[in-house]
This record gives structure tokens, sequence and C-alpha cells, in this order.
């Protein structure tokens, strides 16, 4: 197996798009992570490419929706889904054909209209769509896991709320976000109640973005940088309520489960990640996380945030971009920005959001749902400084 | 618009229908499947029938819902035991009639028979979940 590197990233600024299509919004992610390659990037040299979207609003379903806004024709295009892990998906799957030897420059690019048209069970219009997740719709997904862990293990409102104030905090100093404010611990407790036990501020918002990002095999990493990033381990699962562990309600398997082979990848445990970027839809997203990837024991999420390691300038800063929380989650180019942040992190690129404990292993994360709400998606990703 | 989908799942919706896994004794519902989600079993089921009572295991009170629903909407996952013994059923349900700040978890739940919505005209009826109002019911 090949070692991979990162050795561009793109993205274009996250926000309310109306003024650009789903191709403005990939061609400007691709032509700003072609410029991003330090010996530059040229097309012809990629010989594979990755799209992820789940295609919410319907115009950009196949691989010829990232072939023709970037040019890249007579190049083998695929299209991926996955529910939320979407992009990390797609980067998962062009690192593994580069490390198989299928490719040796593969471009990864994720995007999402999210505002034209908010489709299904996250402004669903139809009660029969709601339904076939027996009533079950996002906030309400999280929310019962939230209304668990603080049964269970004494979790306070206040501390899911802290989520959401550290990655406001950040967002407001992240360039590329979509909302640019903070707020405090009452302001979340306060803002208008979306589904018990969440509030407005608990939940992300919906954002319209892309993002790009290079890969390119050990063989030829020389010709494009000297200074690569390099993706020390990868991991996919797939879990459900109904069954083993998940049925406990406090966290998501699944993640656990990728974290585990990312880890093993990587020859590393959860205490030598020094910077993430996970999976934070909502905050309790975030607080369950923690646990899910080792960085607290099950049960002290709670405590976690509030001992302040998460933040910026904590110990293990998470979601210095400001999450999905700020940033957004336009969800086919959600996890490649993730990736990209992680990018730039170990680059210590990171500019005002720069972690300040000179990271040398990074971790991105993305679950999602689906399966009438019963089953959870995870996938993991872990880039290191070093070969 | 014909909608297959409620019609194949009617057993489960109206008469609280399920298969249990003979390997592992785990219940599937409203699926029903040949390969069970728990062992893997690629093996033998047999019928069961839900108890029309549950416990709750974590509830939620949505308050932002499409044009149909009423709010505030609680919703809860619910364990639902078989009327002949074994493993609980878990199982998602809105609840109706009940005051969302009566809900906590560990309550018992008692699944009703609803109209849930139509379909170009057509009825489609399932349980929901209610909390019970003392046994003389």
């Amino acid at each position: 197996m090949r070692d991979v590197a990162v050795v561009g990233a793109g993205m274009i600024d996250f926000g309310e798009l109306f003024e650009q299509s789903i191709d403005d919004m990939l061609e400007r992610a691709y032509l700003n992570c072609l410029d991003d390659v330090d010996r530059g990037m040229d097309p012809d040299d990629i010989d594979g490419a990755w799209f992820g979207t789940i295609d919410i609003a319907n115009n950009a379903s196949s691989g010829l929706g990232l072939s023709h806004p970037t040019g890249l024709f007579e190049t083998p295009v695929t299209r991926v889904e996955n529910a939320c892990a979407t992009g990390s998906t797609a980067f998962r799957s062009a690192v593994e054909a580069v490390r198989a030897g299928s490719a040796d420059v593969a471009l990864v690019a994720g995007a999402e209209k999210m505002r034209d048209s908010a489709a299904g069970l996250i402004e669903s219009a139809a009660l029969e769509q709601v339904w076939r997740g027996r009533g079950v719709t996002m906030p309400a997904f999280f929310g019962l896991r939230a209304t668990r862990h603080m049964e269970e293990f004494g979790t306070t409102r206040e501390q899911i709320a802290e989520v959401s104030v550290k990655n406001h905090e950040n967002g407001a100093k992240y360039p590329h976000a979509h909302y640019r404010f903070t707020c405090d611990v009452e302001d979340v407790v306060e803002s208008p109640q979306v589904t018990y036990p969440l509030n407005l501020y608990d939940c992300c918002p919906v954002t319209d973005g892309a993002a790009a990002t290079l890969v390119a095999s050990a063989d030829v990493v020389d010709e494009y940088t000297d200074d690569p990033v390099w993706v020390a381990g990868s991991g996919l699962s797939v879990d459900s309520f109904e069954r083993g562990k998940d049925a406990s309600l406090v966290g998501f398997p699944a993640t656990e489960q990728a974290a585990a082979e990312a880890y093993e990848q990587a020859g590393i445990g959860a205490d030598d990640v020094d910077v993430a970027e996970v999976h934070d839809c909502f905050t309790i997203t975030e607080l369950v996380t923690y646990e899910d990837l080792g960085f607290c024991e099950k049960g002290e999420g709670g405590a976690f945030i509030e001992s302040g390691e998460p933040r910026l300038d904590g110990e293990t800063p998470v979601n210095p971009s400001g999450g999905l929380l700020a940033k957004g989650h336009p969800i086919g180019a959600t996890g490649v920005a993730q990736v990209n942040e992680i990018y730039e992190q170990l680059r210590g690129e990171a500019g005002a959001v720069q972690a300040q404990n000179d990271p040398t292993y990074g971790l991105q994360h993305n679950i999602g749902i689906g399966r009438n709400a019963t089953g959870s998606v995870s996938c993991v990703n872990v880039l290191a400084t070093d070969r | 618009m014909y909608e297959p989908p409620f019609t194949r799942d009617r057993a489960a919706n109206e008469r609280l229908a399920a298969r249990a896994c003979e390997a592992c004794g785990w219940v599937s519902f409203p699926e029903a499947r040949e390969v069970c989600k728990r062992c893997g079993t690629h093996g033998e089921w047999s019928d069961t029938q839900l108890a029309e009572r549950g416990t709750v295991q974590s509830y939620v009170v949505q308050q932002r819902l499409p044009e149909g629903f009423e709010t505030p909407l609680p919703l809860a996952i619910v364990d639902v035991p078989q009327q002949s013994g074994g493993e609980p059923a878990r199982v998602y349900g809105l609840f109706t009639e009940t005051d969302p700040d009566d809900l906590e978890v560990g309550l018992e739940a008692e699944a009703v028979f609803r109209r849930i919505f139509d379909v170009d005209g057509l009825p489609v009826h399932s349980f929901k979940f209610t909390l019970p109002r003392g046994e003389s019911r």
C-alpha cells in the first residue's frame, strides 16, 4: 500500500449563496485548490476524481456534476453519497485509490446547494416524508441522545451549550465561516426551542458551499510540495440503534469503530491527536463525539468541554474553524472542508484559528444518519505532519 | 398517488405485528428482514405480537415541524415488550394527548391506534403513544 499525502486545499466562503450555482461554487473551490499547491498542479496530472454531494437540490448527480465545472473530461469521476459523511467518504475513497495505485494524483471535491431547495427531512413539506422516519426530524434524532445523556450521566444543559459558545468564538475568527458572531451560554439556553432539549443555537445553519482537496502518492509528492500532510489512517463504519452497543443511545458506536480503524492504521491513540475537526451538526453531537473518539471517557463529555481542553487555546483544540455550528454544513462539502482545515493546521497556516500546540496529528470526523433515522454512518480520517 | 410503503408496513403499523430471531431473540419491528441485524444469522424467525405498553428510553419535544403536524409534539424511543415475553422491540413513536412536561425517561407509555395522515385522500393508520391514564381505562 502506498503512502498518500494532501498537497492542496481550496474552498469558497460558506454562506447563503443564492447568486452562485453548484457549478459556480465547485469551479471556484477547484481553482482555489489548484492555486494552493506549492509548486502548482497541471490538471492533466489528475488521474481520478471523487465528487461528494447528496444532491439535495437535485441538480448535480453523477460524476458529470464535477467534470463539467472543472473541465476534467476523459478522467474517471465517481460521485459519492454517504449521508452527512459524504465529504469524508469521498476523501477516503480518493485516498484508497491512490494507496492502491490506481491513481497518482486524485481530486476530491464536495458541494451542496442547501438553500435553493432544502428538501427531505431537513425542511420537509410532506408529512409522508417525515413519517417514513416515524416522525423523526434531524434535531429530534440528535436531541434523543441529549435527553438520554443528561439522564444517564447528569450532563447539564449549560455544558451542552458550551460547545456552541466555543465554536462560535472560533467561527468569528475564521474567514470562510457562514456565521461570524459570538454568543454566551445564556444566549444558547434562551434561544428559541427547536426540539427540546435543543435550541436554535444548538443547531448548525443551512449553508451553501464547496471545497476541494488534492491528494498524491508518495512517489510523486515532491513534484508538488516540500511540505505535504500525510494521510495516516482512515476508518468508515455503520451501526444501528436497534442493535448492540448503539442501543445505549448515549453516543455513536459507528464513530468508535471508524476511529479505532483510523487510529490503528496511524499507529496512534486518541491521546496523540493534537487538533480535530468533528461533526457538530448539533451541540450534543460534538459532546458525545469527544467520548466516541476517546478524547475522554464515556459520560464525561460535559466535564471535558467545561475543562476548556477543546478550546482554541486548550490542550486539544476541537473545531478551530467554528465547526458546522458556525462555519456551516453544506453536506457534500463539509467533510472536505474539515480535511482542508486539518491540512492547514498541520502546515501551521491556519491564521487566526491556528492551534498553538504545534500539532503533528490532526483528525477529521463526520457522522450521518439514515435508514428511517435508525442507522448512523461515521468516517474518520487522521492526518500527520510526518510520513 | 398510490403509496406502497405504507401498504407494506400495515401489519406492523396497525397490529403491532413483529418477528423474533430464533437464533438470538432480537425483535425486528417494523421491518421484516431475513437477516438478523444483531447476530447476522440468516435463519428462522417466529411471528410475535408486541404488547400495548412499553418503557420510554429517551424523548424529545418537537416545536418546529412541517405543516400537518401539531406542535409541541413529543416523540420517544420506547422499548415495547412482546406479549409472550422475551426481549422488547425498540420503537419510535409520536405521542398524542400528552402534556410534554409530564414526559420522563423510564415512564410507561401506551400504544393507541390513530389515523396518522392521508395520502391523496386515503387514510394511513398507525400507533401513537400516550401516557396511561389509570388502569380502569
